[in-house]
């Protein structure tokens, strides 16, 4: 019903393919389709046929009706009408159920072809868009797509009815099908007029609509502030407001939605009433029979309503070609990060090398510059710095995650471009600050990096980071759900849960984020004694945020700007009073038991 | 039914909310005389539009028998009269019922809203704000659908297929038989068409949701993905969710393709031209009779084949109602008890043998509440809990997320009652107190810290309105937030929240402290869960919070060590359990556990990492501080002296050493 007023959100996109580009593309993905959608086509045609014979068929019958026409002619005629209307709906069937077919294999050649494209992607691409946006490329713009698709072959078979019945009504009256067609550009230039006022008060219902949403939103939030504070009468009289204006608003776009189809009958009546009277002067004067005159009348009826759907299909059908654009985008798109061979490194060691390594996420930002640095396997390295010093660029460089523009890195001696990168990655171990679990038990997620592990090896992981304790705080030990994102954990658990996949991996190269998020003392204690034994005879890179960490590493590098401007250990680069020490009285110092002990004096 | 409610609006309209159907039919009534005119001017529009194809037969008895020289001209006059009127009053019928939508809408989302505002504190707090957002927002936009075109286009139904049948029946009786045979045969072939094709759709949709959350999911976890070489597996995962897809895809098509009543309506219409032809054949009726019941048979389209459309929208909007109504009418569970004890409060708190769990406590937990999986089975918060608090005190409570600290705090200022034992404020049972008087007196700082998108002095001032802008200014500035909100271009004056400026976790804390010196509680529960990155934005949320706690109770819900080790007294819960209590002294000597915290921050000892990282517990954990001797100096990097004591105790336990029980202070 709400047809008419379909597609109003039509923007216009940033068209990138030309429209013949597009259409070459799209024909390329129903070419294995061919035959279902030839045939689909010929119903479509062979179907409008038999429709708009139908009330020509009535019309004839009319006229041959006689007072003395024998039983078997009026019979075979009831008969043939049935059989009009039975055969028009067998060849709909058919048309139906290979068009589901021919789209719904069409939709998920798309949708596969999506999903592998985004696979293939490097971090830049992650960075760069939302999930949200990229997954709805991948599923809701292809189901656009495919409605469209659906939508054309609705719209024709609709507009092929109309000009079936007007080309054979042109052949018996001009007159009268001129008067047919007169009306044709009112209910057009009617609807048009009419989505142009309706796509004005949609947009203020929706800008309403969003401001109850965010009202609703705030004080369902804030709801347990004002009731501490005991202000639920402010806030009320606010909603009182909001939701009076929204009624306002959204009642003129339902009486403007609403007032569409009884002004189009009016039209309609008129045409109806100028065919009854000029028809029957026609019919009369012997020009045309009373049939042909119910024909028109009946005819007039069927027309119009597919006239009004012509009005909104421009722009549904543009929103359907920018949804397949954006998916073409997507699946065209070339990954930055290429691997030139795939050499395979028999057992990793862990040595890392930069060498004059040159790097931007955007060309106008050099993140690093010239930059070289050596870590030895099973090295534990910690990195401080400011934001934006180019820590976790650093990291992220390891573990090829981006591509870098000038230098060389070099794992174990091979060029990281060599490399295999699921048989070095198989061998990296990454543990970000918020770390991230997918939904489903401790066990599996502990097992996703190594899906052959037993479930002995599992448990022996978990018990190794965190001791007993933590799996048997878990309320069903490891078949625990985690809940989506791992919610139904804590943050010090699913850092817990992160360690031990990373320690089941058993990797040469460890890359950790340390989280600044905070963890209660208790399990914090946990974490780290897990670290410390997650860490032992690894290659480490430690993106540090605790203080504890930094004293523990091996070498501490310090960061400015992409630069190495100081390294050493803890205590010599804090007697040197560098940038160091800075860092620790910005970062660190407040961990110190110093300053647990000074608290109540500081105040 | 007595409905006790903490706010109550004034002359709120009160709706019949038994069921659902009586309750859309309360909100209809309130404007009966708009319903009243949907339904005249309706019948009036479907009567003119069917009569329509009456006047049609009659002109084409006109036009071969003419009665008079105007007589096709008059005709013609009152088919076009019939029609402007049917298109008028339709227009007029569909106003009448856009408004009755329209109110609808407005008013169950206000009585929503007013039911929300009644709720306790504890409902709110079981309740996810995004559900709550999706029945007033959603729901309610549902509702008015259910109105129109939903109940709009089911009246249509029935007018339209009564009125033609009258028309048919007037012109003869008999003729009847055939559109009757279809109206009955199209309600059963319908139904059965919408008991094979709702569970289609409905997978359908179920399969898209687990397609989208699945990538989405993927994509999220990119990092983790590609650190773990894991592409192949999460291919696979979505390939085998999109042909699933697809597969209720293609059925869905398959059915729709199979929709009967077209077909049966297709022979319907010859049958009733047959019938129709045969009764002229006999001379029982004229030509024009014929074609009137060709176009009146004709008008019987529209209606049956919008009422899939229409019954699906009074089903949805049926299902919103019940949810909105689930809501409204969930009990809440604690009252105003306005004419309890009321009194100055001093601040000192005590609990005798509480548990609590929160089955027991709310009523409309199971329906509305947050997902029951990630609760404990036994759903025992807390268990046991007896402590004292004397007035001014600070009590820091330590223990892992779902150790039941946020559920201690909420039995203070009744978010929720206990389940056993009693919770006393100044010797009275908090069941005792006014809640106005306890709430007012008790000021709360949540973790997650809610500000509304109003100006930062409006924010401060939001439970004093009434409060001049020194005060304002001289309570951010004891809350350490006077020289950061200076700082933003617009002062105080700066809009906050979603559509202000973005405040950190640090600045957003100290403006909640600052909300809390102006309306000055004797009690104050903060929860102090996030930690400042840096040192400088610490040491001023630090002065903030020992500001805060002179001169009144403060329980602390906190992971900063430094806190802990300056509370008056620490609670450590475990499994809502408290496992150790005391001084930070007491603790260090009594809690392995405890002990083990401190370890960590003593490394002057061990100092060098010249043995690298494996010797995890052991070699960090063997220096214990003791500050029994150091309390009350002020020597700075001194004051941490490693105690030889501790050492022998925790050697033994590298990593695994179970907490034990500490005994619990009586």
């Amino acid at each position: 019903m709400g047809f008419l007023f379909d597609g109003l959100d039509a923007e216009q996109y940033d068209r990138s393919y030309s429209d013949g580009d597009l259409v070459r593309r799209i024909l390329g993905y129903f070419r294995p389709q061919a035959r279902k959608m030839g045939v689909a086509a010929a119903m479509i045609a062979s179907a409008a046929l038999l429709d708009a014979g139908i009330p020509i068929f009535i019309a004839r019958s009319i006229d041959t009706l006689r007072a003395d026409t024998t039983f078997s002619r009026i019979a075979l005629t009831a008969l043939a009408l049935a059989a009009l209307g039975a055969t028009s709906w067998v060849f709909n069937l058919v048309r139906q159920t290979l068009a589901a077919q021919a789209v719904g294999d069409v939709v998920l050649k798309m949708r596969e072809d999506a999903c592998d494209s985004v696979l293939r992607r490097d971090m830049s691409f992650y960075d760069q868009y939302a999930s949200g946006k990229i997954v709805s490329r991948v599923t809701s713009d292809t189901a656009a797509f495919s409605q469209v698709m659906n939508l054309s072959m609705e719209l024709l078979s609709r507009l092929l009815l109309v000009f079936a019945l007007v080309g054979y009504l042109a052949t018996v009256s001009l007159k009268l099908t001129g008067i047919l067609l007169a009306l044709a550009p009112l209910i057009v230039g009617t609807a048009l007029a009419f989505r142009a006022i309706a796509r004005r008060t949609i947009t203020a219902s929706r800008r309403m609509n969003a401001e109850v949403s965010s009202h609703v939103q705030e004080t369902v939030s804030g709801i347990g502030v004002a009731k501490t504070f005991r202000q639920e009468p402010a806030i009320y009289a606010e909603f009182i407001n909001v939701n009076r204006q929204s009624q306002r608003v959204n009642q003129r776009t339902r009486y403007v939605f609403s007032s569409i189809f009884p002004i189009l009958n009016i039209i309609a009546g008129m045409g109806t009433a100028a065919l009854v009277y000029v028809g029957g002067l026609d019919v009369r004067g012997g020009v045309i029979t009373a049939g042909t005159w119910f024909l028109f009348i009946q005819g007039l009826q069927s027309i119009w309503f597919p006239l009004t759907s012509i009005a909104s299909f421009w722009s549904q059908f543009q929103i359907g070609l920018a949804a397949g654009e954006r998916v073409f985008g997507l699946i065209d798109a070339e990954p930055r990060v290429v691997q030139s061979d795939s050499v395979q490194l028999p057992a990793l060691r862990g040595e890392i090398q930069f060498a004059g390594v040159d790097f931007h996420y955007k060309e106008e930002e050099q993140v690093l510059k010239d930059f070289s640095l050596h870590i030895r396997a099973g090295e534990t390295l910690a990195l401080v710095g400011h934001t934006g010093s180019g820590k976790s660029s650093i990291a992220k460089l390891v573990a090829r995650f981006y591509e870098f523009q000038g230098g060389q890195i070099r794992i174990d001696g091979e060029d990281i471009r060599r490399l295999d990168l699921e048989s070095y990655r198989s061998r990296l171990g990454m543990v970000t600050q918020s770390p991230f679990l997918f939904d489903g038990s401790v066990r599996e997620n502990i097992r996703y990096g190594r899906p052959d592990a037993t479930d002995a090896e599992v448990l022996a992981a978990a018990r190794h980071v965190g001791g007993d304790e933590w799996v048997a705080a878990l309320p069903r030990g490891l078949d625990t759900q985690v809940g989506e994102r791992g919610a139904g954990l804590s943050m010090g658990q699913r850092q817990l849960v992160a360690l031990a996949r990373v320690l089941l991996q058993d990797p040469a190269i460890i890359i950790l984020d340390e989280a600044t998020a905070s963890v209660d003392p208790l399990t914090e204690v946990l974490i780290q004694e897990g670290l410390d034994t997650v860490l032992a005879g690894r290659t480490a890179i430690v993106i540090a945020h605790r203080l504890s960490t930094v004293r523990h590493a091996n070498r501490i590098i310090v960061l400015r700007k992409g630069a190495i401007i100081e390294q050493g250990g803890h205590d010599s680069l804090l007697a040197a009073g560098g940038h160091y020490a800075e860092l620790y009285n910005t970062y660190f110092r407040h961990q110190s038991l110093e300053y647990i002990e000074q608290a109540r004096k500081a105040a | 039914m007595a409905q006790r409610s903490e706010f109550t609006a004034p002359n709120a309209y009160t709706y019949d909310q038994r069921s659902a159907p009586r309750w859309v039919f309360s909100h209809i009534r309130r404007y009966w005389y708009f319903a009243l005119g949907f339904y005249f001017f309706f019948l009036i529009a479907w009567s003119c539009y069917a009569g329509a194809q009456v006047l049609i037969g009659r002109a084409v008895d006109e036009i071969i028998s003419p009665s008079g020289p105007s007589g096709l001209m008059i005709i013609t006059l009152v088919i076009l009269s019939v029609m402007v009127g049917d298109g008028l009053s339709g227009l007029l019928g569909s106003l009448s019922a856009e408004s009755v939508a329209a109110r609808f809408e407005a008013d169950a989302r206000q009585e929503l809203y007013e039911s929300l505002l009644s709720k306790s504190k504890g409902f709110h707090d079981r309740q996810r704000a995004g559900d709550i957002m999706a029945r007033a927002t959603d729901d309610t936009s549902q509702l008015s659908h259910m109105i129109a075109p939903g109940g709009t286009l089911v009246s249509e139904t029935v007018m339209g297929i009564v009125i033609p049948l009258t028309y048919i029946a007037f012109i003869r009786l008999e003729l009847l038989l055939v559109p009757l045979c279809f109206v009955a045969a199209y309600i059963v072939t319908a139904r059965a068409y919408m008991g094979r094709l709702n569970p289609v759709i409905r997978d359908q949709r179920d399969q898209f949701g687990v397609m989208n959350a699945g990538l989405e999911e993927t994509i999220s976890g990119i990092e983790v993905v590609k650190a773990s070489a894991r592409e192949g597996f999460e291919r696979a995962k979505f390939r085998r969710n999109a042909r699933l897809f697809r597969d209720f895809f293609v059925r869905q098509g398959y059915i729709e393709a199979r929709y009967l009543p077209l077909l049966i309506y297709g022979v319907a219409l010859g049958l009733s031209f047959l019938h129709a032809m045969l009764l002229y054949r006999q001379g029982s009726i004229q030509i024009g009779q014929v074609i009137a019941v060709v176009g009146l048979v004709n008008v019987l389209r529209f209606p049956t084949f919008i009422s899939i459309f229409a019954f699906s929208l009074l089903q949805s909007g049926t299902a919103s109602a019940n949810r909105i109504l689930k809501i409204v009418r969930a009990e809440t569970d604690l009252d105003e008890n306005s004419g309890g004890h009321a009194a100055q409060m001093r601040g000192e708190i005590v609990f005798e043998g509480v548990s609590f769990g929160y089955e027991e406590a709310g009523g409309g937990r199971q329906e509305a509440g947050s997902d029951p999986s990630l609760l404990p089975p036994a759903s025992r918060v807390l268990e046991d809990i007896s402590f004292r608090i004397a007035a001014g005190q600070t009590v820091a409570i330590v223990g892992q997320t779902g150790s039941g600290k946020s559920a201690l705090t909420q039995l203070v200022n009744r978010t929720y009652d206990v389940s056993a034992g009693r919770v006393l404020v100044d010797g009275v049972d908090v069941r005792e107190w006014s809640m106005d008087s306890l709430r007012s007196q008790i000021g709360k700082i949540e973790q997650d810290i809610f500000l509304f998108s109003r100006s930062i002095a409006d924010n401060i001032a939001f439970g004093a309105p009434d409060a001049g802008r020194e005060r304002v200014i001289a309570a951010a500035q004891a809350a350490q937030a006077h020289d950061f909100i200076s700082a933003f271009p617009d002062g105080y004056d700066t809009v906050v929240g979603e559509r202000g400026m973005t405040l950190s976790g640090g600045q957003r804390q100290r403006i909640a402290l600052a909300r809390a010196f102006l309306s000055d509680p004797r009690i104050l529960i903060l929860d102090d869960s996030t930690s400042a990155i840096d040192s400088a934005t610490e040491d001023q949320i630090q002065q903030a919070i020992r500001k805060a706690q002179e001169g009144r109770t403060v329980l602390l819900i906190t992971h900063r060590i430094s806190q802990i080790r300056w509370a008056d007294l620490i609670l450590v819960l475990e499994g809502g359990r408290i496992t150790a209590a005391g001084s930070h002294e007491e603790l260090l000597d009594s809690s392995p556990h405890y002990r083990r915290i401190f370890a960590r921050y003593d490394d002057k000892g061990t100092g060098d990492r010249g043995q690298g990282t494996a010797n995890s517990g052991q070699g960090t954990g063997s220096a214990i501080p003791n500050d029994k001797g150091t309390a009350n100096s002020g020597q700075g990097a001194d004051s941490a002296i490693p105690n030889d004591k501790g050492t022998a105790n925790s050697g033994q336990g590298t990593g695994s050493a179970i907490p034990t029980i500490a005994e619990v202070p009586a």
